[in-house]
């Protein structure tokens, strides 16, 4: 399944978290444009490709399908910005191959390493723990500890 | 799985995140509409996240809201003219290329009858003919005979 498949499929919690609302792309787009803009930066670090994508996202058709997704809209725009970054730098990547050793980093792998692998460089949660030599549970915790109130995040 | 473990476990973040597969997005469906602590912890987890990314958010340039808003009206607008043709028109525009023309297959047996009698025609027109030019010829020759028998 790859990552936009798991945005539109709609088997996440039930609809208890969110309220009811259709947003046009546009009113979309003023709300959660920069928060977009950001996470897609932080996948493609070059500017242009990331505006290509940030377009992309926002008249994506994926973009109705977070009018019913169980929990808040951002959430919603994290996924899909991600996914299409993700998807973007695949592209991009299968044109010019990366080091594998630059992915892998040296010393014990720190939440910090973990969500970057995994969120930023798209790499899924087994992929990481095979790199990094762990667990998939250990990837999945380290998650938590990055984002817990006196985490890193 | 309790639910202190299974808040520990990350899964919640991983899913929050785009990174489960389907069958751990099933278990968090089931753990969070069984468990309204859990429920209650997604909501404050999720503004967390959202906190975080809303940190990290950068400005786009000005034209790029510009292009999503004409894709948007673009997309609105194709949608529209799709809608419409679809509900008001009973036929489909077919483009017929051919320049032949097609009739009933009752003609066929008229047409047959048609080219077969104007052969006969023909063959009797030519026989007809011929024998009067051959008639008239020996007409000359016996005119001819008689002219000279008189002589």
């Amino acid at each position: 399944m790859n990552e936009l498949e798991r945005i539109s499929n709609a088997s996440g919690p039930q609809p208890v978290l969110k309220q009811d609302r259709n947003l046009s792309s546009v009113e979309v787009y003023d709300q959660y444009g920069a928060m977009a803009y950001g996470i897609i930066l932080q996948i493609i670090p070059q500017p242009h490709l990331a505006q290509e994508v940030l377009v992309s996202v926002f008249s994506s058709p994926l973009l109705q399908s977070c009018n019913s997704y169980p929990f808040s809209y951002a959430a919603c725009i994290i996924k899909l910005a991600r996914a299409k970054a993700v998807e973007a730098k695949r592209k991009l990547t299968a044109l010019t191959p990366l080091e594998e050793d630059n992915l892998r980093p040296a010393g014990t792998p720190t939440p910090q390493i973990i969500f970057d692998l995994a969120f930023r460089q798209g790499f899924t949660p087994e992929e990481v723990a095979g790199k990094l030599n762990i667990s998939k549970s250990e990837v999945l915790r380290s998650f938590h500890d990055f984002f817990k109130p006196n985490g890193n995040a | 799985m309790k639910t202190q473990e299974f808040i520990e476990s990350g899964i919640l973040e991983a899913h929050l995140l785009g990174l489960t597969d389907k069958e751990e997005q099933e278990k968090v469906r089931e753990m969070v509409s069984a468990d309204p602590a859990l429920e209650e912890y997604t909501v404050v987890l999720e503004a967390g996240i959202n906190t975080y990314f809303e940190r990290e958010s950068v400005n786009p340039p000005e034209a790029v809201r510009e292009v999503v808003r004409l894709r948007s009206t673009r997309a609105k607008k194709e949608k529209h003219e799709f809608t419409n043709e679809h509900t008001s028109r009973q036929y489909l525009d077919v483009e017929v290329n051919d320049t032949h023309m097609k009739v009933h297959k009752f003609w066929r047996p008229a047409f047959i009858a048609v080219f077969v009698l104007s052969k006969i025609f023909l063959i009797a027109g030519l026989y007809y003919y011929f024998k009067s030019v051959s008639q008239q010829e020996e007409l000359q020759r016996l005119k001819a005979q008689q002219i000279e028998q008189v002589k």
